[in-house]
């Protein structure tokens, strides 16, 4: 193929593509980094450059708050869907079930449907005439209803839901490389199932729940819809902060400088991830 | 020794089923929360009608409905149009800048999508476009965002043609054009379309987006239900994202039917 190295094909091919994707990808970006380091006065952006976008953000404690609680979200939510996908994806790959296909489909399902439809169904759960207010009523658990949301802990549950396909996926893939002799040899050998799973199968799947992890992390961290259904103003994530400097205040150099901080640390844990061999080169 | 009738894998069935329950219970809850009789979310559902089916097939909801459907097709059939000679460039062809060209093809699917629709709400604004934000704006940012899921998918379809179908034909006396028509094509045929549904389906749900490029006269459905959830969680709600699920579903089911996509999502959804 060293005869085409020279000729002006690839370059061709790639054109419009590549247009298409600095104009409405490589730019838009641009524009935002731009934006983070310029003043807003009057609600319009100036061109005096600052740093004082991110002074602002990284001084004040409602935005601290904002930031640490989108880390921690983030955290608790990889954190659930690591320990919920791992045994989902062991079933699914060792299974001789006759209904396999059907179980994987099922399992994979929910990335079919918007985040909006999966987080829905939590509101009907958890809201203050929801079910599980009814269900502990019922059992005499508690004497009033108690509202479950807005909360943290209700942005986390709606989150690892509707991301644990992900983790799934992600682990699956890795148990999928593991060859099951493996652990036949290894219990042939005299370690009991405990033994075979802690120190053969675990230990295999590791860059598999470490992707997994930071996988639904970096998609948690940037979420909109989940957050702004199920938390309210005091529950404020930086998609939904971020959001509200945009549309509501007219602020954008802190909604850009906002937007920056968090696509660094996404950034940040992608190349972790690819460091640590969980990401398959694709090309 | 068969591993399925242990008692730790008793124990791990029973595990698997409740977190089947935790990851499906909420969508069937939805589902039947649609049926209620009175006007507000309830399950289990009070007495049972259709009348929220009825408003959920008013023009109220239809017309998002649709223009999601035309928003999603466009970047679908756009994003795989422009995925297939990227991706072609990327396989066949050893060009200075090619790294860069991958990661850049790739890049939309590391950046936030919320960050890609505010830079380009940015990008209009500055443009003097800020009042014509809409269809085309969101057509140009679907078709970002989506165009990396088309471009894995027809790359490991490129993957697994054969190396000297292309040989052969040639010395067969094909000409190039009819080499790719009556070859390649029909080859890849399945990667293109399972890259147009995986992009139809990144479309069809995303709202992150969306969000900041939509107008009140055109927006997606889930901007639209996500706007309309500000003033509470009526029934017509669940109807309508029952439809919102049932419609990418119908359309896997089918597309699996005829040519297959299973073979793509473990290279498609593994990232």
């Amino acid at each position: 193929m060293n005869d085409h190295a020279r000729t002006a094909t690839p370059w061709l091919l790639i054109a419009v593509p590549a247009a298409v994707l600095l104009v409405f990808f490589v730019l838009p970006n641009a524009l935002l980094l731009s934006a983070s380091f310029l003043k807003t006065e009057a609600q319009q952006l100036t061109n005096q450059p600052t740093l004082d976008n991110y002074k602002f953000l990284l001084t004040r404690p409602l935005y601290l708050e904002v930031m640490l609680r989108t880390l921690v979200v983030g955290l608790c939510v990889g954190a659930l869907d690591v320990l919920l996908g791992f045994p989902l994806a062991y079933f699914l790959v060792r299974t001789k079930s006759r209904w396999k296909g059907l179980l994987i489909a099922l399992s994979l399902a929910p990335l079919l449907a918007s985040v909006i439809v999966r987080t829905y169904g939590w509101y009907i759960i958890l809201n203050r005439f929801g079910v599980v207010n009814d269900a502990l009523l019922g059992l005499g658990v508690m004497a009033e209803r108690i509202a479950f949301m807005p909360s943290t802990g209700a942005i986390v549950v709606g989150l690892a839901h509707a991301l644990l396909p992900y983790a799934v996926l992600t682990i699956m893939g890795s148990l999928g490389g593991i060859n099951p002799n493996l652990e036949k040899a290894a219990m042939s050998l005299g370690a009991n199932r405990t033994r075979t799973f802690l120190s053969v199968v675990l230990p295999l799947s590791i860059p598999g729940v470490v992707g997994g992890f930071i996988l639904v992390f970096s998609i948690a961290i940037s979420a909109y819809a989940t957050p702004a259904i199920l938390g309210g103003p005091a529950t404020q994530v930086a998609a939904t902060a971020i959001y509200n400097f945009m549309i509501n205040l007219l602020d954008w150099s802190a909604g850009a400088a906002l937007a920056v901080i968090l696509i660094v640390s996404s950034l940040l844990l992608l190349y972790a991830a690819a460091r640590m061999g969980a990401k398959r080169a694709a090309l | 020794m068969r591993s399925d009738t242990t008692a730790p894998w008793a124990l791990l069935c029973v595990v698997v089923a409740l977190i089947y329950l935790f990851s499906l219970g909420p969508i069937l809850i939805t589902a039947a929360v649609s049926f209620n009789e009175t006007n507000r979310s309830l399950f289990p559902p009070r007495g049972w009608s259709l009348r929220w089916w009825a408003r959920a097939f008013g023009p109220e909801w239809t017309q998002p409905l649709v223009f999601s459907l035309k928003l999603s097709t466009l970047t679908a059939v756009l994003s795989t149009v422009l995925a297939l000679p990227l991706a072609f460039a990327l396989h066949r062809h050893r060009f200075p800048g090619r790294e860069a060209m991958i990661a850049l093809a790739l890049g939309p699917l590391m950046l936030p999508t919320l960050v890609t629709g505010v830079g380009l709400l940015q990008l209009f604004q500055y443009a003097g476009l800020r009042e014509h934000i809409g269809f085309g704006a969101l057509l140009a940012g679907h078709l970002v965002i989506c165009l990396p899921f088309a471009v894995r998918t027809v790359s490991i379809s490129l993957q697994t043609l054969p190396p000297n179908v292309e040989l052969a034909a040639a010395s067969l006396g094909a000409t190039r054009w009819n080499t790719l028509r009556h070859v390649v094509f029909p080859l890849i045929k399945n990667g293109l379309v399972a890259g147009a549904v995986f992009a139809f389906i990144h479309s069809f749900t995303d709202v992150n987006l969306s969000l900041f490029l939509a107008t009140p006269g055109e927006q997606p459905i889930t901007v639209k239900i996500l706007a309309f959830l500000e003033f509470g969680f009526a029934p017509t709600l669940a109807a309508v994202s029952v439809i919102t699920l049932v419609l990418p579903l119908v359309l896997v089911a089918v597309v699996e039917r005829l040519s297959g996509l299973g073979d793509f999502i473990y290279g498609e959804r593994r990232a």
